[in-house]
């Protein structure tokens, strides 16, 4: 009888502290489950049989697996708690656990330090220059302090006693997992764990077997939340949490999106307005735009179009004038001294041509530039819509006609049409980028041309031509598309051979001069063509280089000059000048839209 | 047996918030009660920044879900009147058999009352009730008495939560014992009519 009642008692002992033991277990697992972000666990929800270090290894009570313990199917079990058993010593101890927010400091790095008796999560890290603060304690510990109350195992069977405290354990660790859940600090948790925003904060835990106590102050800031002891026959069952009720401050600062999103419209991409991003890109080769946002896409630009097609369409407001100037980039690239002297009388915009590694011609500049700014920029101007591959350019592009035929921007185009036109707008851009100051009444006499262009595709580029040359507007470099009001010549002689110009397509005069080449092969035209792009500069890291290269074609165009009159190419452009190469552009549009082959007489030159 | 008695904080809602509110106290009340084999099941209220927990099972939710509509319903009926929902635990004893009843008995052990408060502010209300009783409020409806009133509300559940936490914890000895493949013990949810009619009479 005295046996079986000892093994009885300690059969209900063995249970008892295997009942505490999961307990501990259980609870450390609610705590740490919504207080340690990004913890990696493993499903431990095995079989593995509890051993508890200070209970018998024969333990008659019936292997459960260990998240079915307390009727609270968990499932996943923090990592920090996989080597919970091995660290405790024995029921005895409390287990701390302090949850800790962490403002992110300067760098990171991760501890792992276990002392005596300390274990510190291997998820802890330490923040160099971080703040850390303690924002909840929780503390389970067996009181064994409790007297134990006088006959009530005499009246309980040790399976009621155990029943009840099973019960009762699962009731406490029922209001735990909700408790946890409605603590302010449950938001941090919930904001790093499911939130993808890069938050400056982070949450940390260490598990203590000691208290280490807050400082009075510390303590005031906090408070109590004591859940009702659970009665074990030789003690009690206690978990507290000490907690800030205030940590949301924390939690509501602002974070960078560290998500990746994706950003359609972002600055250069082809969903956004394409000609008011090739404002800022010079068409040049890849290297040499700095600012620009390379895109797969962009080196189709390369293969897009002439010059003339680069000049995105002028946009709305924008004076057509001002973007047709702003064609190409700002500074010139060094004369090729191969250029043929139609080349040269126009040197301006031999220079921005693309380099000739598109053609075969060693002369970079494409005959659509030999009339230079003669050529009808309105031309250029509605390049945004004119899909070119350069390739097929021989100065009769696929460009489509512009006008009523061009399918408006907002028409289903293709991808490469797109980029087509795209390239064209670039191209455009980096033209106008050599008239930095253009005068209001050449601006005007381009609006009045390009208003006959389909004005649905200027729209875009002229806005974007507009910015550009607003940055240019001050520049302090010379550009040879200067309009100079002092040149009577010109002066007089633009708005005449302008109004030459009475619709895009007009055939370039023949007359208009040998400012620039007559002929030129198709090869050629794209080799200058992209020889210009890519001597073309960025917005403004080349303005320093823009004034020598300006002069230098000023001074190489000088050397060369056109046919009709000298005094046409002159260090600055005038007004006229840009609007003979606006007419230039219009005629090397009209070439490379016209289907048949061969080569395209450009002949810019000035028409008078 | 004593039955123990939980009344809780009222709370001010409005209309659409009633589902929202009692979901999440009933839901508490339950897993608090169900002390068998359960997954917890973590929701974050919509319109509250509180989470709650639920049993995790479908069932359970779908009698909530119906209980709570019967009460919506009911307040759809009686407008501006203070309501509860209570829902109670029992224990079914067999009677003795007899020619008068065959029976079984509940016995109650735990009831818990949801006192709410229901405000009719809303501009959007069930189709069942009367335009004119939508009372518009005429500093009701700005922005900012509503935001604190959905934050006092906000303060107030939470209240009520901890409310059903401590009551659970002080009070165990109460709870029968745990029935081997029993999860939920016996409830029920009930709309007692007769506490409204004596406040209707005040």
């Amino acid at each position: 009888m005295a046996s079986s009642h000892g093994n009885s008692t300690h059969s209900e002992s063995a249970k008892t502290e295997q009942i505490i033991t999961e307990f501990f277990a259980k609870s450390l697992h609610i705590i740490l489950e919504c207080r340690s972000p990004f913890m990696s666990s493993r499903n431990f929800s095995g079989e593995q049989a509890l051993s508890s270090p200070s209970s018998s290894s024969s333990s008659s009570s019936s292997v459960r697996p260990r998240d079915k313990w307390f009727n609270l199917a968990l499932g996943e079990c923090p990592a920090a708690l996989e080597n919970l058993d091995l660290w405790r010593q024995s029921n005895f101890e409390p287990v701390v656990v302090d949850v800790i927010l962490v403002k992110r400091g300067l760098s990171r790095t991760q501890s792992l330090k276990e002392s005596g008796n300390a274990y510190s999560s291997d998820h802890e890290e330490v923040f160099s220059g971080s703040e850390e603060k303690i924002i909840e304690r929780w503390i389970v510990q067996y009181d064994t302090r409790k007297p134990r109350e006088k006959g009530s195992t005499s009246r309980r069977t040790s399976s009621n006693v155990l029943h009840t405290l099973y019960k009762k354990s699962i009731l406490l660790l029922r209001s735990l997992y909700a408790t946890v859940r409605l603590l302010p600090a449950y938001k941090i948790f919930r904001d790093l764990n499911c939130s993808g925003k890069l938050r400056p904060f982070t949450l940390t835990h260490r598990l203590l077997s000691f208290v280490e106590p807050f400082t009075r102050k510390e303590e005031s800031e906090m408070q109590r939340f004591s859940f009702t002891p659970v009665d074990t026959s030789s003690g009690r069952l206690c978990l507290s949490v000490l907690y800030h009720s205030s940590v949301s401050d924390a939690s509501s600062e602002s974070s960078t999106p560290m998500s990746p999103q994706f950003i359609p419209d972002y600055v250069g991409s082809p969903l956004a307005d394409p000609l008011k991003r090739f404002t800022s890109l010079p068409v040049s080769s890849p290297s040499s735009l700095p600012f620009s946002r390379r895109h797969s896409w962009s080196y189709d630009r390369y293969r897009a179009s002439p010059p003339a097609y680069f000049s995105p369409s002028p946009t709305h407001s924008e004076p057509p004038a001002a973007n047709a100037l702003r064609f190409g980039p700002v500074n010139l690239p060094p004369q090729h001294p191969d250029s043929s002297s139609v080349h040269k009388t126009n040197y301006s915009y031999d220079e921005y041509y693309p380099s000739p590694n598109f053609t075969p011609s060693p002369s970079p500049s494409p005959p659509v530039y030999m009339h230079g700014n003669h050529l009808s920029n309105a031309a250029l101007l509605r390049t945004e819509s004119a899909p070119v591959c350069i390739p097929k350019l021989n100065l009769h592009p696929s460009l489509p006609m512009n006008d009523n035929s061009r399918p408006s921007r907002g028409s289903k185009l293709d991808t490469s049409t797109d980029l087509i036109r795209f390239a064209l707008a670039l191209i455009w851009d980096c033209f106008s980028c050599l008239c930095v100051v253009v005068k209001d009444d050449s601006k005007k006499h381009y609006g009045t041309k390009i208003s006959t262009v389909n004005s649905s595709q200027f729209s875009i580029s002229r806005s974007s031509s507009r910015s550009f040359l607003d940055d240019f507007d001050d520049s302090d470099f010379p550009c040879h598309f200067d309009v100079e009001d002092d040149d009577p010549m010109y002066h007089g002689s633009r708005p005449e051979s302008f109004d030459k110009r009475s619709h895009i397509g007009d055939q370039m005069d023949p007359q208009a001069g040998g400012t620039f080449p007559i002929k030129k092969s198709q090869d050629a035209a794209v080799g200058a063509l992209v020889h210009m792009l890519k001597k073309a500069p960025p917005l403004r890291q080349e303005l320093s280089t823009s004034t020598v290269d300006s002069t230098h074609v000023s001074s190489i165009r000088a050397e060369h000059p056109p046919d009709t009159s000298s005094s046409v190419l002159v260090a600055s452009k005038t007004t006229a000048d840009a609007l003979e190469e606006l007419q230039g552009f219009k005629l090397m549009k009209d070439c490379l839209l016209s289907q048949g082959g061969g080569t395209c007489n450009v002949a810019a030159g000035i028409w008078k | 047996m004593n039955c123990e008695v939980c009344q809780l904080k009222e709370l001010e809602v409005e209309h659409f918030e009633i589902r929202e509110v009692l979901r999440c106290i009933l839901h508490t009340i339950v897993f608090h009660r169900a002390l068998g084999l359960v997954r917890p099941k973590v929701i974050d209220l919509e319109l509250f920044d509180i989470t709650y927990v639920q049993c995790g099972d479908g069932e359970l939710e779908k009698k909530i879900d119906e209980k709570i509509e019967q009460f919506i319903s009911w307040v759809e009926k009686h407008p501006n009147k203070k309501s509860q929902v209570c829902i109670s635990f029992y224990e079914v004893k067999n009677k003795h058999p007899s020619w008068f009843t065959n029976k079984t008995e509940r016995l109650y052990w735990e009831q818990w009352y949801i006192n709410l408060n229901v405000s009719q502010q809303q501009k959007v209300h069930s189709g069942k009730s009367h335009p004119s009783k939508i009372v518009v409020d005429p500093g009701g409806n700005s922005l900012e008495e509503r935001s604190a009133r959905r934050a006092a509300l906000e303060t107030s559940l939470r209240e009520v939560l901890f409310q059903i936490i401590k009551f659970v914890n002080e009070k165990k000895d109460h709870v029968p014992p745990i029935s081997d493949g029993v999860v939920y013990f016996p409830y029920e949810v009930t709309i007692p009519r007769w506490i409204l009619s004596l406040i209707h009479e005040i």
